[in-house]
């Protein structure tokens, strides 16, 4: 019964569905994460990423579908499965962190091992073990109110990891801290899930938070999942204009596939913002001949240029040139359309100067609408 | 660090079969209470309205169904008129507690009265004193001929006969009024002072003078607020015993509750009329307080934002000291001229309306106290123990239940809930002499008539709702995060409960439970109807010696029901805010 399934999957969401009253929250998920890895669901609000980890933590019933871990069957609609959340041996981090206020951090900490009646010299060196591993050692003795948000964050994650369990969940844990503690903590949450091991499902609406910590990533829209992989691969291969425009930032034009030139490439015709011209592209997953299309090109892959140098080519006029520092953020008018680019300071763009727009083919993607 | 599994988790877990997943700690606990308190709160509701259609025959031996009883309510000869005052006095003491309690409101709130936080909680010791007893100082203070105001009155102002008399139907309203009015003023004072000052601050600019303002914009602002304190004092003027009883009733304005008392015991017994009757109050109840409830009370939120603003003050200039003595005066009247009348009679072996130092002793205090002498009376000294039992086991049981109730309706969501949401309101619908009728004629062939869990029952159902209330507001300001992480952390339903729930609303618990002990401390409405010999409460004590007995020893036992009273008020006041009882 507790045998890994053939494929390796240690978590499986088979089909999972839940509604609320008529509203489908979640809406036929199936997704596999294999022992050890750090999984992140992201999408915007309501789009069902919480109900999906609430379903995991068994904190919700669910309304169709199959949740297994290790091969335990933790929900399961169908056979009538419902192991109570206190059964599921999981470790969870909560969006408001949930420190009990009338615990010291060591009580907070301790807790999950009491109630699993450890003895109690092993108790306390295992919760001062956890503490030094998340950087809390001489705060074990503060109420919990004494602590800032940044440290509260990190007893929660200790609490959650202590009893070294299955499985580690987190609702959106840094979001209620500020810019530069929530940066510092991604990495540090990284390194510790890292160090000890525990295979990890992530919400966030955060892209970067997604980018910086996951294995795989999930992103959602709507109760759906739109595409699954690597940090890299959703960045750099979106699978439709969804994902493309909510991973990062994307230039989005419609089209039409009027040529397969090689396996995987092709013309898509762009008719936007006036003009009607022919791009050569990468050709995303089910993006086919004849078939509408969106090109998505990455801020940082579109080149301003002053001289025409040939090829692919498109020529605008600078409307704004923002100097952050490293870069400088510029919108670029063609036509109706305005480009984003990212330019580098050297290159001085100015504004009401024209340029010339180099789109590097292996960089232009057409996806999916 | 490596992952291993633990003893008792996830992998040894047998597979839980469709139908034991749904037997859990939690669906157990919420189903006995649910049925619990259903039974509780419906069952004597049932009866009475069985009841009200079962018609004794002249003879008092067999009864027919019928609805004779609801003929005999327009036909009697004193219950048409009974009804009458029971209206007339509901209004007066409404229109009374409003005025005073909206004007106590404002001026403590929003304006520059000299001291006035020092006042505010003398203004609401009323709420936590017994009205009964109330009446008791009155009528020793405003009586025509053994008054002690009226006394003065001849002595010194040279007047014939007397100068005020409260033994009528506007005594009643005089002392409902006074006694209610925090209830208005806990309904308003919130309101006003979390009021956005920007609302008043733009009608200003737009030229409009303060009394301009203060009529158009900050009191329709908080009209809710007025609206439910309001109709809370109506309700619960309906449904007052013992001031009617003891101020108006023996001098010929009956009311419905002490017609209803009088059918429930002694001679002329009908509990079925008497059921009638409770059903006739009961459905005026009722309504007023589903209105309140469904239609006034959601609004006053939507006046009044969460967020901490610092409300206009207004200089009130000389006038400050004006408003200074207004309240003070409430004070003197409401709460030191009634207990300072009590202490004085109390002294006296009788009372004459004259202050004689000479004969002045606690003898009365050793009669009604002292349990172990053998002068004690009987149905004092048994009240006082009775009483005590009753307040801590009822306040007890009862704050067990609201958690439990609390908990399964704000932290589980369902049709369960929504059963529970509206068991809680129902009792807070009808006075404590209907439920208690009704209590009684579902009870009164069981084991438990005559005994104190007849008197526990009905005090629990009619006011664990309270209880409930003080623990759901502070639940509500609590993360559901907070027990949803203890239940990952690996917890049951019921170790969560004991170690992170209940520590977190230890305040709110322990202000409930302080809250209830003081009610039924007091309580007389209920326990008038259930009580037998032997199981007399404080209130009870207090109405037997006002029957039986003399005014001194009467105002002796009610001094102890006061000062115990007044103890609780200091204790209640150290653990809970104003907030907690703006139920």
């Amino acid at each position: 019964m507790t045998t890994v399934s053939a494929s390796g999957a240690y978590l499986e969401v088979q089909g999972l569905m839940k509604w609320f009253g008529s509203d489908r929250a979640v809406d036929d998920i199936s997704f596999s994460l294999p022992k050890g890895q750090f999984l992140t669901l992201l999408g915007p609000s309501g789009c069902g990423k919480t109900t999906t980890l609430m379903s995991i933590a068994g904190l919700h019933g669910i309304d169709a579908g199959v949740i297994r871990v290790g091969g335990t069957v933790y929900t399961s609609k169908a056979d009538g499965i419902f192991l109570p959340p206190e059964k599921r041996d999981i470790g969870m981090v909560f969006q408001s962190y949930a420190i009990w206020p009338h615990m010291t951090v060591k009580q907070n900490v301790a807790y999950p091992l009491e109630i699993r009646k450890v003895e109690r010299r092993e108790i306390d060196a295992r919760v001062a073990d956890v503490l030094r591993l998340v950087g809390l050692a001489d705060m074990s003795e503060k109420l919990a109110t004494q602590l800032s948000g940044g440290q509260q964050q990190r007893a929660a994650l200790a609490r959650a990891i202590v009893s070294r369990p299955r499985l580690l969940l987190f609702d959106e844990p840094l979001s209620n801290l500020d810019l530069k503690l929530r940066e510092q903590m991604r990495v540090e949450l990284k390194r510790i899930q890292h160090e000890v091991g525990i295979t990890s499902v992530y919400v966030t609406h955060d892209q970067a938070e997604a980018l910086v910590m996951s294995d795989e990533i999930i992103v959602m829209s709507k109760g759906r999942i739109q595409q699954k992989g690597g940090p890299h691969q959703i960045y750099a291969r979106p699978i439709n204009a969804y994902v493309s425009n909510f991973i990062g930032v994307a230039n989005l034009l419609k089209g039409r596939v009027v040529g397969v030139t090689a396996p995987g490439r092709g013309d898509v015709e762009i008719a936007e913002g006036g003009h009607r011209v022919k791009l050569s592209c990468q050709l995303g997953e089910g993006v086919a001949m004849g078939e509408e299309a969106v090109v998505s090109v990455r801020p940082e892959n579109v080149h301003a240029e002053r001289v025409n140098g040939g090829g692919q080519r498109l020529e605008g006029e600078v409307l704004q040139a923002i100097f952050l520092g490293n870069y400088v953020d510029c919108r670029v008018r063609w036509g109706e359309f305005e480009w984003k680019v990212l330019a580098h300071p050297r290159d001085r763009l100015r504004e009401g100067e024209k340029v010339y727009l180099r789109l590097d083919p292996e960089h232009t993607l057409a996806v999916q609408q | 660090m490596s992952v291993q599994t633990l003893p008792g988790t996830a992998a040894d877990a047998p597979t839980t079969s469709r139908w034991r997943s749904l037997i859990t700690q939690e669906s157990v606990a919420t189903l006995i209470v649910s049925v619990l308190v259903g039974a509780a709160v419906l069952l004597p509701l049932f009866t009475l309205v069985v009841s009200s259609f079962l018609v004794l025959d002249p003879g008092g031996f067999d009864t027919a169904w019928g609805f004779d009883n609801y003929k005999t309510l327009f036909t009697d000869r004193i219950i048409p008129r009974a009804f009458v005052n029971t209206l007339l006095i509901s209004t007066g003491s409404t229109i009374v507690a409003t005025v005073l309690g909206v004007s106590l409101a404002w001026i403590n709130a929003r304006t520059n009265c000299p001291w006035r936080d020092r006042l505010e909680p003398y203004n609401l010791i009323p709420f936590f004193l017994s009205p009964f007893v109330g009446a008791i100082a009155w009528h020793n203070l405003a009586s025509p001929k053994t008054g002690l105001l009226n006394a003065w009155a001849r002595h010194y102002l040279g007047i014939e006969g007397y100068l005020i008399n409260v033994n009528n139907i506007y005594g009643v309203i005089w002392v409902t009024g006074i006694f209610f009015t925090p209830l208005v003023y806990l309904f308003v004072v919130g309101s006003l002072r979390r009021m956005d000052p920007s609302l008043e601050d733009s009608a200003r600019t737009t030229g409009a003078g303060l009394v301009r303002t203060t009529m158009t914009v900050t009191l329709p602002l908080v009209a809710p607020g007025i609206l439910s304190g309001a109709i809370i004092v109506f309700v619960t003027s309906a449904g007052e015993f013992g001031v009617p009883f003891k101020l108006s009733a023996p001098y010929g304005w009956e009311t419905l509750t002490t017609q209803i008392f009088s059918k429930a015991v002694g001679d002329d017994a009908n509990h079925y009329l008497g059921a009638t009757m409770s059903m006739a109050l009961g459905a005026i109840t009722a309504f007023f307080i589903y209105v309140q409830q469904r239609y006034i009370a959601p609004r006053s939120f939507t006046t009044v934002t969460g967020k901490g603003f610092r409300p206009n003050v207004i200089d009130l200039g000389r006038w400050r000291w004006v408003a200074f003595g207004y309240n003070v005066a409430f004070i003197l009247v409401a709460v030191v001229l009634p207990i300072l009348c009590l202490f004085i009679v109390s002294l006296h072996p009788v009372w004459t309306a004259e202050i004689i130092p000479s004969d002045m002793s606690f003898r009365n205090y050793e009669k009604t106290l002292f349990f172990w002498r053998p002068d004690a009376i009987q149905a004092a000294t048994n009240g006082i123990f009775n009483s005590l039992i009753l307040a801590f086991a009822g306040a007890s049981i009862a704050m067990v239940l609201s958690l439990v109730v609390s908990h399964m309706i704000h932290r589980t969501k369902g049709f369960g809930s929504r059963v529970l949401d509206f068991l809680c309101v129902v009792p807070i619908g009808f006075p404590g002499i209907v439920l208690a009728m009704g209590v009684l004629v579902t009870y009164i062939k069981t084991p438990i008539y005559a005994t104190l869990w007849i008197l526990l029952l009905g005090y629990i159902t009619r006011f664990f709702p309270y209880g409930q209330r003080n623990i759901a507001s502070v639940m509500l300001a609590i993360s559901e995060e907070l027990d949803q992480s203890s239940r990952m952390a690996g917890a049951s339903w019921l170790t969560t409960l004991r170690r992170i729930t209940i520590p977190l609303l230890k305040p709110g618990i322990f202000a409930g439970w302080v809250l209830l002990f003081i009610i039924f401390l007091r309580e007389l409405s209920i326990s008038i109807i259930l009580y037998t010999s032997g199981t007399e409460t404080l209130s009870v004590g207090v109405y037997y010696l006002t029957n039986f007995e003399n005014e001194p020893l009467t105002s002796a036992l009610s001094m102890a029901q006061t000062v115990m009273l007044l103890i609780c008020i200091l204790i209640f006041r150290r653990v809970a805010g104003r907030e907690a009882l703006t139920a």
